[in-house]
């Protein structure tokens, strides 16, 4: 049962070792720059949600980088798919599609988890108090685990390098920037509204933020995003058994 | 008698209205080398990857030891070793941490991995480069590795699609050498695919010609060229090159005696056979 797990995560963790410093580097310069811009630029003038704009905000970059890190193999998997045939190893070994999203899954967790620890010395450098509870762990790894499924299902299901820009570019940037990353949600639009209460880093945002900050945790928010999760896993399950190399 | 390893029957695989192979039968023995000679586009890499389960058949069935292999194919794989046209190395990854990654998806224990690798990068004459990445590899090099990473697991046949395509001469015939000491000390059964007469004649002790998806000629080289003739007289006109088939040397060589254009005397190839079942060449 595991060998199609150990084998996934043996390959992409040796060329994430290699990638290490350069990968490391990319993934914290993002967060930094918007901390940099609003936290500092907004500072202690702006509330947000009841709570200092930086304090806000440090939980949403948490959601926006770790979902960057963990959808974000869909684009190493397509690589590895489309251009280097690496899914055909994978495909002719006695391995079943479970073991292979799970492989995927499980390694897309891990970088989410590491951007998750990098976000936290930012947090720590500027100087903003977070509860570490037992109730962020666990929702940050059903938020790593649910984005890591959507990516595995996005790159099993397009049959191009370009289409994977097109998701990119509508679904998952508008996803970051209207689910409640650097604003409350509740101050969209009603149209808006309901479009982003559609989307499930919405879920993330809330319950990842209210974990961090001593907020109200919703636990119907916290069951959507394991529904969430649990189709976005579903799919990939059924997007690997179906496809062809 | 050699024990049947794999039974194909009426294997059909369409993409959308185009039929890339149409209905193809046969068998395979233990320990035999079978070459599926065909010009591109003829079905035959679409057979391979139906056979090791990279592509789903539209119909038809596919047996190893008599287990349908789409209803089993976790348990089967293991008795299947691919290598492909192209290589599917990890261009980041070291020799050793391919091998490696192909030990641990076929659940290879930990205890024989080293040993198992280091005896397929020495089989292969690579054990210098163990731990050089691969976009260091020469096209020679990587094809060397494909090869031998197929064997890791012991399969019972190898399916080699097109393995010395795009390859220089000297490199083919090193690997040709690899593939038949493969075949003998392994006693592996082989299903190479080419669309290189010299390839399937010299290497496979079976030729299966296919054609538009179907299997045209079925038998070992010599006895498909038996029935045409042993040698070819071209005569070399200036609108195109006829040819004239001749049982023995002495026939042609007294029909070029007659010849007032540029004649040549060859021996008969499966291109030939070929040229005579469909009226075309393989290498056009």
């Amino acid at each position: 049962m595991f060998n199609g797990i150990k084998g996934v995560l043996y390959r992409e963790l040796n060329v994430y070792r290699k990638r290490a410093r350069k990968l490391i580097l990319a993934s914290s310069l993002s967060p930094l720059l918007y901390l940099i811009a609003f936290g500092w630029g907004f500072g202690d003038r702006v509330v947000a949600g009841g709570l200092p704009y930086i304090t806000f905000l440090i939980p949403g970059l948490i959601t926006m980088s770790s979902l960057n890190q963990s959808y974000g193999i869909s684009q190493e998997i397509n690589i590895a798919r489309f251009y280097f045939h690496l899914y055909d190893e994978y495909l002719i070994a006695p391995v079943g599609p479970m073991e292979i999203v799970l492989g995927e899954i499980f390694y897309g967790m891990f970088k989410g988890l590491l951007s998750t620890i990098l976000i936290f010395i930012y947090a720590l450098i500027f100087s903003v108090d977070l509860i570490i509870s037992p109730l962020f762990f666990l929702s940050i790894l059903i938020h790593t685990f649910l984005f890591s499924s959507l990516g595995t299902t996005i790159a099993m299901v397009i049959k191009d390098h370009g289409s994977q820009a097109t998701v990119n570019t509508f679904v998952i940037t508008p996803m970051i920037f209207l689910c409640g990353t650097f604003f409350p949600v509740d101050r969209l639009p009603y149209v808006f509204k309901l479009l982003v209460y559609a989307l499930p880093l919405t879920y993330s945002t809330k319950v990842i933020r209210a974990s961090l900050t001593g907020g109200e945790v919703s636990i119907f928010f916290l069951a959507l995003m394991v529904a969430y999760a649990s189709v976005f896993f579903y799919t990939a399950y059924l997007a690997v058994r179906r496809v062809e190399a | 008698m050699m024990k049947e390893l794999l039974e194909v029957r009426g294997l059909v695989r369409r993409f959308g209205k185009k039929t890339a192979v149409a209905g193809i039968d046969f068998t395979l023995e233990e320990g035999a080398f079978v070459g599926l000679l065909g010009p591109n586009g003829a079905g035959k890499t679409t057979t391979i990857r139906m056979l090791t389960g990279l592509y789903k058949p539209t119909s038809g069935s596919v047996r190893y030891y008599g287990r349908d292999f789409f209803s089993n194919q976790k348990g089967i794989k293991g008795n299947i070793g691919v290598v492909h046209q192209y290589s599917n190395l990890d261009r980041d990854l070291t020799a050793f941490e391919n091998l490696n990654l192909h030990c641990i998806l076929h659940g290879i224990p930990r205890s024989e991995r080293k040993k198992r690798i280091e005896e397929a990068l020495e089989f292969a004459g690579l054990a210098e480069h163990r731990n050089h990445q691969i976009k260091t590899f020469s096209g020679g090099m990587k094809r060397r590795l494909v090869i031998v990473r197929a064997l890791l697991h012991e399969p019972r046949i190898l399916f080699l699609d097109e393995p010395t395509v795009g390859l220089d001469p000297q490199i083919r015939r090193s690997l040709w050498d690899l593939i038949v000491k493969v075949n003998q000390v392994k006693s592996m059964a082989i299903l190479l695919t080419t669309h290189y007469i010299e390839e399937a004649e010299r290497l496979c002790k079976r030729v299966m010609i296919i054609n538009e998806g179907k299997i045209i000629a079925d038998a070992p080289p010599e006895e498909l060229k038996k029935d045409l003739g042993r040698f070819v007289l071209e005569v070399f006109h200036e609108d195109g090159i006829e040819e004239r088939l001749f049982q023995s040397k002495e026939e042609a060589l007294e029909a070029l005696k007659g010849c007032r254009e540029t004649c040549k005397i060859r021996e008969v190839t499966l291109e030939d056979v070929f040229l005579n079942l469909t009226g075309r060449r393989i290498n056009v």
